[in-house]
């Protein structure tokens, strides 16, 4: 038995050694490869930004001409500065890395066996915004990886070509969907193109396919969609949906949202679904939806009577005016007796003192 | 005939507890290299993983950082400076005085020009104490909430947190952590990336003593000057940073630390918040939440981790205040376990119940007790004539050896993945201080640790620990699961 623990603690000194002995080799090497990587940066970078600064114009022949791996130690910065420019300048450096070559190579790596090479390539064919790259792309949406899609997606975004958006409305109706949120601002950057196939989506079975397609419209601003929103607001099957009209008909601000809105306010309606509508109807901004959102200050849910509260706070005088109107009805009524403010009053009350406070910080911000 | 028999005990014992420890450390290890493996997989993705684009996005979730603050006038306000410029695209900061004795308060007012809101506070979920007063920073009112409550301890200050937040996701942020400024980025990114699914995630947290931290952010990362915060170093790395991430990765993560943790509000609420009977309270939560969602959605759902960036938090520089904070996480574990024992080798609660748990019964709650049985029954094995001197040096050299192994390895991955300690002098003291942690601190930390079991036992009330911060360099005393790896 002694032995056996002899040889263990021999093979334990052997590793613990070794371990100790990686650990320097380990950081010694990483040291090496990062000075290594460093110098080969250097000068690309120094053009990089040389580029740059001429808005693109000029230098491009030079970046073409530097040795390959010079420019792989380069090329992270690059990609990062590529994301960040605009216009001429982005124009200019996305030439660049057609020149080297680097379109073709991400395109050709689309097909690889590892799921981050193919990853890694989406996300450079959306950095450079390739449209050619979009067909590919939309295969990729069909990946078997979760990761790859959501890089697919993105870069589709990047790109904003509108003929992408029924393939990523498809990516939505799987049993592994995309991310729900990526999906509505990559629908978003197709820009208003997009409109006419997202409000045809609206009657797809899938209930988060027409979720996401409700809030893309609304940051798209599509007024011209509001009759179809409102009829989700009155009949999709799905509360999740239904909350997304609401929200959606607020951000498009069309007077004609003001009725499914009220409507959607009355107690029948679930709570979630009746504080997305107080929300919309401040976001709405039209002084008519006063009366609908005072009758609710009282309301037994929280969330609704606080959104109410806060939606007669942004809808300027109008809202104000009613919200003081229930705070000195009710002082008023307590003639000075130490009581608590009813449900109403107290909500009223919040949301008259952060009306003052915003103002106040607005005029600060003004000054 | 009787001393043979008690001799024949005695070896027995100490043969099993040798064993103990080799089990233990080998199951150390198979996290850490599950951790190893999740770091190769996350590095490789840095260049895809899209932050940029989810700060940029104007759908990415917004987030509530709810920071329970109780008698933190030296640091509150640094800490909320730096809290109230994170890289995010949409948050707010609720700071919640629990009743606090000194300046934490009037100093947060006198900084941020506080004004008083008549707030209605709703009760989604319950808290016990008084809410006496809600207030927003003047000029960013949408971002700065402040909230004076009667003491009513940590959990309860979180629930009135809660309750206040206003948007989908809560962030629990200890008042003294120096977070990363990308650090809620990265914690909130699984949210975005699978957002029916993900239920929490929990950021890492390493010690900050000894580093430079300018303006709210650790600048320079360097090995604290005390040897006793060196070797809890060493423990963070092996314990949170890669025990944590080997749990998440085997799909059986019940801790998320108090200290930086993301949590989808609505299953909070659902869960009914954080319990204020128990002292690892942010555990529970956890724990709690995985017994409701295997309950409701079966396994579709995650409970995961990130390795970086990070929150950085004091670690006790005294022996005094350690004990006291390895008392209270020992009895945290023991209260939690004894709470949702019904969950243990329950195979309803899939890998939660059958391997998770029972894990920290076997290894984390009682390994203070076999740690400190080795120490008093080795020499009494020896004394008596049991074991034989060649044995006990052997068996003190495999079950020390052993356990330095595995802290040497947690500083190897450490160094190939993050490599955060970039000098040389900070590497060796790491690997002396995973030696000498075996001489005389984990033996004192079982006896914390067992003084903790039996204070869960006697069932005292659960309160704020007494908080004793000067900026870096004093207590830390949120309740943890800490794996202390043993010899």
């Amino acid at each position: 038995m002694l032995w056996l623990f002899t040889v263990v603690i021999a093979v334990l000194a052997g590793i613990v050694a070794v371990t100790a002995l990686a650990i320097v080799v380990v950081r010694l090497s990483r040291r090496r490869r990062q000075r290594t990587l460093a110098r080969l940066a250097a000068q690309p970078r120094r053009a990089l930004l040389a580029f740059v600064a001429e808005n693109g114009e000029e230098g491009g022949d030079e970046l073409v001409a530097i040795p390959d791996d010079a420019w792989r130690a380069a090329e992270p910065h690059a990609l990062a500065l590529l994301g960040k420019l605009r216009g001429e300048a982005h124009l200019g450096l996305v030439s660049v890395f057609l020149r080297r070559g680097a379109a073709r190579t991400a395109l050709g790596r689309l097909r690889s066996r590892s799921r981050v090479r193919r990853a890694r390539a989406a996300q450079v064919l959306g950095d450079l915004e390739l449209r050619r790259a979009v067909p590919e792309l939309c295969r990729l949406l069909t990946d078997r990886h979760a990761e790859v899609r959501v890089v697919a997606v993105r870069a589709l975004g990047r790109i904003g070509d509108p003929s992408a958006a029924w393939r990523i409305i498809a990516a939505l109706d799987r049993s592994d969907p995309v991310p729900s949120l990526l999906a509505t601002h990559t629908l978003v950057q197709l820009g208003p193109e997009a409109e006419v196939t997202l409000s045809a989506a609206l009657d797809h079975p899938q209930a988060r396919v027409r979720a996401v397609c409700l809030d893309a419209l609304g940051l798209l601003g599509a007024a011209g969609s509001v009759k179809r929103i409102a009829r989700v607001l009155s009949d999709d099957t799905y509360l999740d949906v239904r909350v997304s009209a609401a929200t959606t008909l607020g951000k498009l601000g069309t007077r004609s949202a003001l009725e499914p809105l009220s409507q959607a306010l009355r107690g029948s309606r679930p709570t979630p679904l009746r504080a997305a509508a107080a929300r919309a109807l401040g976001d709405l901004g039209a002084a008519a939806a006063v009366p609908a959102l005072v009758e609710v200050l009282g309301d037994d849910a929280y969330q609704v009577a606080h959104e109410a509260a806060h939606a007669l706070r942004r809808l300027g005088p109008a809202g104000i005016d009613a919200l003081r109107e229930v705070v000195d009805g009710e002082e008023a009524e307590r003639s000075g007796a130490h009581t608590r403010f009813s449900g109403a009053a107290a909500h009223a009350r919040e949301a008259l003192a952060m009306a003052e406070v915003l103002r106040g910080e607005r005029v600060g911000a003004a000054a | 005939m009787s001393e043979g028999i008690v001799r024949e005990i005695l070896r027995g014992t100490d043969l099993a507890i040798f064993g103990y420890f080799v089990a233990l450390n080998s199951s150390y290890l198979v996290l850490m290299v599950m951790a190893g493996l999740e770091f190769a997989r996350h590095l490789r993705r840095v260049p895809f993983a899209g932050a940029d684009d989810m700060f940029r996005s104007p759908l990415t979730l917004p987030v509530s950082v709810i920071v329970p603050a109780h008698n933190e006038g030296a640091s509150i306000v640094a800490a909320v400076q730096a809290m109230t410029a994170l890289r995010y695209p949409r948050y707010e900061v609720v700071v919640v005085d629990d009743g606090s004795s000194d300046d934490t308060f009037e100093q947060l007012r006198a900084h941020f020009d506080l004004v008083e809101v008549p707030r209605v506070v709703p009760s989604e979920v319950p808290y016990r104490s008084q809410v006496l007063s809600v207030h927003v920073a003047r000029a960013n009112p949408q971002t700065l909430t402040v909230v004076r409550k009667t003491n009513g301890g940590k959990a309860d200050a979180l629930n009135v947190g809660i309750n206040l937040a206003r948007h989908p996701l809560v962030c629990m942020v200890d008042a003294d952590s120096v977070l990363d400024p990308d650090a809620l980025l990265s914690v909130a990114k699984p949210f975005g990336d699978d957002p029916l699914r993900v239920a929490a995630c929990g950021g890492v947290v390493r010690i900050a003593n000894g580093c430079r931290v300018v303006g709210g952010r650790v600048v320079d990362v360097r090995m604290p000057r005390q040897w006793l915060v060196r070797v809890q170093v060493v423990e963070y790395l092996r314990a949170f940073l890669m025990g944590r991430t080997g749990w998440s990765r085997l799909g059986g993560l019940v801790v998320i630390s108090g200290a930086f943790g993301v949590f989808r509000r609505d299953l909070v609420v659902a869960v009914g918040g954080l319990d204020p009977e128990t002292i690892g309270e942010d555990a529970e939560l956890v724990v709690r939440l995985h017994h409701h969602l295997r309950e409701t959605r079966r396994h579709d759902y995650r409970v995961i981790f990130v390795a970086e960036p990070v929150s950085w938090s004091e670690a006790p520089a005294s022996l005094r205040v350690l004990g006291r904070q390895r008392r209270r996480w020992h009895r945290g574990i023991a209260e939690i376990l004894g709470k949702h024992r019904r969950m243990i080798l329950n195979p309803r609660y899939g890998r939660i119940g059958l391997l998770a748990l029972p894990y920290y019964v076997l290894f984390e709650l009682l390994a203070p007790f076999v740690e400190l049985a080795a120490v008093v029954l080795l020499p009494l094995g020896l004394w008596i004539g049991a074991v034989d001197v060649g044995f006990a040096w052997r068996f003190v050299l495999v079950a020390y050896g052993y356990g330095l192994l595995v802290s040497l390895v947690s500083l190897f991955i450490e160094e190939v993945s993050f490599h955060r300690y970039p000098r040389w002098s900070d590497m060796a003291r790491g690997v002396a201080a995973a030696v000498l942690e075996n001489f005389g601190y984990r033996q004192i930390l079982a006896v914390w640790q067992i003084a903790g079991v039996l204070g869960a036992v006697r069932g005292r009330q659960a309160v704020w620990g007494a908080m004793q911060r000067q900026g870096f360099g004093g207590d830390v005393d949120s309740p943890e699961m800490v794996g202390a790896g043993r010899g």
